[in-house]
C-alpha cells in the first residue's frame, strides 16, 4: 500500500499506514528523498501513529530516510510513536538506531520545532 | 479488623496453615506418638481429672506472679474464663483420640494467644512450668511404679511437643499473613504522575523500585506523556532508598522511551549515596538530564519550556516606576 505524502507549505507530512510493508517502507524512502529537491522542502514529517509494530527494519529505514533527507537539505521529525511501542523499542535497544533523529508528540509539536529551525536558519542567512 | 477475622473463621485454620491428615501423621511419626502413649495418657485420665484443680490454681498463681503475663489477666471474670478453659484444655491432653478435631482446637488456642499478644517466650514457659508441675503429681500418684510415672510423662511430653509445634506455626503463620499484606499494600502504593503546569509533569517516586513498580511507573508515565501531550517529565527519585542497576536500567529505557515520543525526562534528588553507587556500577546516565533536588528540576523544566518565574513584588515595583 502506498504511504500518502501531503505537501503542506514547506513541509511535507507522511502518514505511515499499519499495513507497511518493508517493500512500501523503502519506496517511501525513495520517493521523500527525490520530493524533498523537488519542491525544495525545509522538512518532512513522518508520522507513525498508526503503526502498530516498530521493528528493526523498520527503524533503520527511518534512520536512513532521515539521514538521506539531511543530504538534501531538509529536517527530519518522527511524530506519535506511542508509549508501548516506545517502550518495546528501548527494550529491543532499537532506541539508540534513532538518537540522531528528532521525535516529537504530535503533529503540531513538531511544526513548530520547524518553523523555529527555519527562522533561525533565516536568520543566520 | 472484623472483616478479615470473620473470614478466617470460614476457612479452618488447618487449610489457612496448610496442615494436612498427611502432615499431621508425619508430625506423630516425628515424635513418635503412637498407639501405646495414647494408651498411656488415657489410662492415667483418672489421676489428671482430679489433680487438674490444684494444677491450674498453681499455673495461674505462677502467672499472675510476673508483670509480664499478669497484663493478660487483669479482670476477675476474665481470669475465670481463662481458668475453665485451661482446665478443658488440660484434661483433653489425656483423652486420646490426637486427631484432625484435636489439631483444629490446638490450632484455634494458639491462635487466640497470638492475637492477645501474648508472646512466645511466655507461651512456653507455661508449658515449662505446667509439665514441671504435671510431673510432680505423676510421680506422687506412682509413688511404687515409678518406670510407670516415667512413661506416662514422656507420652505427655511428646502430646505436649505437638502442641507447641501447632501454637508456634499460628504464630508464624500470623506474622507471615501480615508481611504478605504489608507487601501487597506498598505493592499498591501509587505512583501519581502530577501536572505542575502546560506540558509539565512529575512523578515523584516514593519507596522501593522493585520490578513490578518500576515497570507501572514505566507505563503510567508514558501514557500521562501522551494523554497531557508533556513535554517534560520530572521523575523525583528523593523518596528511593536504593537504586541498584536493575532499577537504573529500567529509569534509562522509561528515559529513552520517553524521549522517543518526544518529551524529555529529568532525574531529580539523586543523593549522594546513589550517585555514587550508580558511577561504582557503571550506569552511564550521561545521556539523562539530571539534577540535585526538585527545586533546581523544577527550575530547568521551566527555562526549557519557556517559562521564567518572577516574584511578584518585583513584579508590582517595576510596573510603578513604569507609570
Amino acid at each position: 500500500m502506498k504511504t500518502p505524502i501531503l505537501k503542506q507549505g514547506p513541509y511535507l507530512i507522511a502518514s505511515l499506514q499499519a499495513e507497511q510493508s518493508d517493500t512500501d517502507l523503502l519506496e517511501l524512502q525513495e520517493v521523500l528523498v527525490e520530493q524533498v529537491g523537488r519542491f525544495r522542502s525545509r522538512g518532512v514529517i513522518l508520522d507513525v501513529t498508526l503503526l502498530d509494530v516498530m521493528d528493526s527494519f523498520a527503524t533503520r529505514t527511518l534512520r536512513n530516510m532521515a539521514q538521506a533527507i539531511r543530504l538534501r537539505g531538509a529536517e527530519t521529525i518522527i511524530v506519535g510513536i506511542r508509549p508501548e511501542i516506545a517502550f518495546a523499542m528501548v527494550q529491543l535497544g532499537l532506541d539508540v538506531r534513532l538518537s540522531g533523529v528528532q521525535t516529537t508528540l504530535d503533529l503540531e509539536e513538531a511544526l513548530a520545532i520547524l518553523d523555529r529551525q527555519r527562522q533561525e536558519g533565516m536568520c543566520r542567512d | 479488623m472484623t472483616e478479615p477475622t470473620h473470614q478466617d473463621s470460614k476457612k479452618s485454620l488447618m487449610e489457612e496453615i496448610g496442615i494436612t491428615e498427611k502432615e499431621i501423621d508425619k508430625r506423630r511419626a516425628f515424635l513418635e506418638l503412637g498407639d501405646e502413649d495414647t494408651r498411656e495418657l488415657v489410662s492415667i485420665d483418672p489421676i489428671a481429672q482430679a489433680y487438674a484443680d490444684p494444677v491450674i490454681e498453681a499455673f495461674y498463681k505462677h502467672l499472675l506472679a510476673f508483670e509480664e503475663t499478669r497484663v493478660f489477666f487483669q479482670s476477675p471474670e476474665l481470669l475465670d474464663r481463662v481458668k475453665r478453659a485451661q482446665k478443658i484444655y488440660f484434661s483433653r491432653l489425656t483423652q486420646g483420640n490426637y486427631d484432625k478435631a484435636y489439631i483444629e482446637d490446638r490450632l484455634k488456642i494458639g491462635a487466640v494467644h497470638e492475637r492477645i499478644g501474648l508472646p512466645v517466650k511466655a507461651y512456653l514457659g507455661m508449658y515449662n512450668f505446667y509439665l514441671r508441675t504435671v510431673a510432680d503429681h505423676l510421680f506422687d500418684a506412682y509413688k511404687s511404679e515409678p518406670g510407670k510415672a516415667l512413661r506416662t510423662f514422656i507420652s505427655l511430653l511428646k502430646v505436649a511437643f505437638l502442641d507447641i509445634g501447632l501454637a508456634i506455626d499460628t504464630y508464624i503463620n500470623r506474622r507471615e499473613q501480615l508481611i504478605g499484606k504489608q507487601q501487597v499494600a506498598m505493592r499498591e502504593l501509587p505512583t501519581p504522575v502530577l501536572q505542575v503546569r502546560e506540558r509539565l509533569l512529575i512523578l515523584p517516586v516514593v519507596g522501593a523500585l522493585e520490578s513490578y513498580r518500576a515497570h507501572q511507573l514505566t507505563e503510567q508515565l508514558l501514557e500521562s506523556i501522551s494523554a497531557t501531550r508533556a513535554k517534560i517529565a520530572i521523575v523525583d527519585i528523593t523518596g528511593v532508598p536504593l537504586v541498584d542497576s536493575k532499577v537504573a536500567n529500567h529509569l534509562l529505557q522509561t528515559v529513552s522511551a520517553a524521549r522517543l515520543m518526544g518529551a524529555t525526562v529529568i532525574l531529580t534528588g539523586l543523593s549522594p549515596q546513589i550517585a555514587q553507587a550508580l558511577v561504582a556500577i557503571g550506569v552511564d546516565l550521561g545521556h539523562v538530564r539530571t539534577t540535585v533536588d526538585l527545586q533546581s528540576g523544577l527550575e530547568t523544566a521551566e527555562r526549557l519550556l519557556g517559562y521564567r518565574l518572577v516574584p511578584v513584588a518585583e513584579k508590582t515595583r517595576s510596573d510603578q516606576t513604569d507609570v
